[in-house]
């Protein structure tokens, strides 16, 4: 299997899954799983591809920099770790922490190293920052797999330490509670 | 993947608008502790209910911080003791209260209920001892709630039942006289009253119900409240269609939650999941009222002129939604008027923009009744029953649950101020018309037949 994960970053624009996706049909690639987002002004799409047999990473690379409309983006292949050397999370449920609070240097850092810390995988991401004092514009929302092997209550409770070292208010709930209330 | 508004939005419900379960209720059946021997049918009662008890409030604090979600209350409902104790007297019937508020406190629920008597067509001996233990088992005891059924739709109304009841509500204030009459607040006077109430007074477990059974009263009428607010504030012209709309989705939600966390409940004690029931249940907090909801519908207050409107709307687009949300719905679903439980509706009560004659009307809407409604010490047995038996008639004749919890505040008047504490709150004294005088209509006892179930108007 020539499984490839591929990255595009850069300034967003109108075109920039519409070129990728052409350069990728006529080099004969497949695509397996896509994602992109924008954070402010900027692109970053993740594709998992596998490319045909006598296609090099490097060579796609090359093709796609080539590419007038992807000139100044980023571009990046790496071959995809063996599914043996991939991580595997242990029996868990999924959980969401969020904090708020005013924006500092270092939020991040703390909070995602005590979750660290208990071998706890973050599967999702967003936080935003808009400054100030505000608690509601400064918020983390980290989706996490917590093993059910873990000391829970010592994970929380080093958890709220940490949260209000850093002065933020910190909630830990089973990730249920969210689709339950808004989901059908 | 979750979306930010998604996370957000429900954590302002919980941190800002009071979003919480507001009771996990156990039903437990004491059908197979019946005897006539007290010590007996005490021993029973004990083991039975810490067996099955034992677990409740450590598994409901466990579940709700799992969901970050507060199970305000754990609670206990009991078959009717009437039945259980058909054979022991009155004495020894408050005995059992006692037991049960022992066990209450053993396994530290805050309430328990079920010292009821069904007697909607006639009183049986157990029933009669009951209600006449009612008084003092409610003024010995703390956490111990009785109730009472004197009408139903089938049966009619039990004038007899009824006027009885009113002066077993005046013993019972007598008794509690130094806490404004507090033993009244534990009282319930039923028409129509559903097998799985999860909120009290009025909990029992109904003699068709299983051994035990996991009851979920959610509430969040400070969701409500902000919801409407927050759609008001973005469209001031949105019609009622619209607030309807928006009414049933907050419900949706606010049912979800406690669906989740009552099933969860259910599994870790291995009790089957009874009924969520959709009530709109305040506290006497700021922010967690139902009588705000009508002040940002619009109404200076609750009681003035448009009340009765504003309540149906509210009330029926909490029972769309919540149907929707719960696979089992049941118990009293409807929106609490408890007055002194208010602290938005206990204000309109002292301002005198609600009075007992529009609680009356709006009952007719909405369940429970004549809720929390503190009334002077001097109002007459007889009357009391008269006022009860006006509420049994709107839920006899519209076929729905209707019910009283009045306290005859001993010593005060119309217009002073009664305290009851904690979630019972306070109230001002609201007047009665002809309070202390005699009513013979009541005396005359018997039964008011069944309604026709057509020609409805």
């Amino acid at each position: 299997m020539n499984k490839v994960i591929l990255s595009v970053l850069g300034h967003d624009r109108p075109g920039i899954v519409a070129a990728v996706a052409r350069i990728l049909f006529e080099q004969h690639c497949n695509i397996e799983n896509v994602s992109q987002t924008i954070l402010q002004t900027e692109f970053a799409g993740s594709f998992i591809l596998t490319l045909p047999p006598d296609l090099l990473p490097e060579e796609l690379r090359k093709i796609l920099i080539a590419e007038g409309s992807l000139m100044d983006m980023h571009v990046h292949i790496e071959p995809i770790a063996d599914e043996s050397a991939a991580f595997h999370s242990r029996p868990s449920e999924p959980f969401v922490i969020t904090t708020k609070g005013p924006d500092r240097k270092g939020l991040v850092a703390g909070i995602s190293a005590a979750i660290a810390r208990y071998g706890i995988n973050i599967t999702n991401l967003q936080a935003v920052f808009k400054g100030g004092d505000a608690p509601g514009n400064n918020i983390m929302i980290y989706e996490v797999d917590i093993p059910s092997d873990i000391d829970q209550k010592t994970f929380y409770q080093e958890l709220r330490e940490t949260a209000e070292s850093l002065t933020l208010d910190i909630s830990i709930q089973h990730r249920n509670i969210f689709e339950t209330i808004n989901r059908i | 993947m979750l979306t930010d508004s998604e996370i957000i939005s429900t954590l302002e419900m919980l941190e800002n608008e009071n979003l919480d379960v507001r009771t996990v209720t156990l039903g437990i059946n004491l059908l197979d502790c019946a005897g006539d021997d007290l010590a007996n049918v005490k021993n029973k009662i004990h083991s039975k209910i810490t067996q099955l008890a034992e677990k409740l409030v450590p598994v409901c604090d466990g579940v709700g911080q799992k969901y970050g979600i507060p199970v305000v209350n754990k609670r206990i409902a009991v078959s009717p003791i009437a039945v259980v104790g058909a054979a022991l007297s009155a004495s020894q019937l408050v005995a059992v209260a006692e037991l049960l508020n022992d066990v209450a406190q053993e396994v530290n629920v805050d309430f328990i209920g079920g010292f009821s008597a069904l007697v909607q067509k006639g009183i049986a001996r157990g029933d009669r001892a009951l209600i006449e233990a009612i008084p003092q088992a409610l003024a010995a005891t703390e956490r111990v709630c009785a109730s009472v059924n004197v009408a139903s739709t089938k049966a009619g109304i039990n004038m007899d039942a009824v006027l009885l009841m009113g002066k077993t509500i005046k013993q019972a204030a007598e008794l509690t006289a130094d806490k404004d009459g507090l033993a009244c607040a534990k009282i319930c006077v039923f028409a129509n009253i559903p097998q799985d109430i999860p909120f009290m007074a009025g909990a029992y477990l109904g003699i068709g119900e299983a051994d035990a059974v996991i009851n979920v009263g959610v509430s969040g009428p400070g969701v409500v409240k902000k919801a409407i607010d927050r759609a008001l504030e973005a469209n001031h012209d949105l019609d009622l269609g619209h607030i309807s709309e928006l009414i049933k989705k907050t419900a949706y939600k606010v049912t979800r939650v406690g669906e989740l966390i009552g099933r969860e409940v259910a599994d870790n004690l291995k009790i089957s999941f009874g009924v969520v029931d959709l009530s709109l249940a305040p506290t006497p907090h700021v922010g967690d009222s139902v009588g705000e909801i009508f002040q940002s519908l619009g109404l200076l207050s609750i009681g003035v002129p448009g009340t009765t409107a504003a309540l149906a709307l509210l009330n029926d687009a909490v029972k769309k939604g919540g149907a929707f949300a719960s696979s089992r719905v049941g118990g009293l679903s409807g929106a609490f008027i408890p007055v002194s439980e208010d602290l938005n509706i206990s204000e309109s009560a002292r301002q005198g923009y609600i009075g007992l004659d529009k609680l009356e009307a709006i009952t007719s809407v909405c369940s429970v009744g004549l809720d929390m409604v503190a009334i002077p010490g001097d109002t007459s047995a007889e009357t009391v029953a008269a006022i009860i038996a006006d509420e049994m008639a709107i839920g006899v004749i519209n076929n729905k649950t209707t019910a009283t919890r009045l306290i005859p505040v001993p010593g005060k008047a119309a217009g002073d101020s009664a305290f009851f504490g904690g979630l019972l709150g306070q109230s001002t004294i609201i007047p009665v018309n002809n309070g202390p005088n005699e009513n013979r209509f009541i005396r005359h006892g018997g039964l008011i037949p069944a309604p026709l179930q057509s020609l409805t108007n």
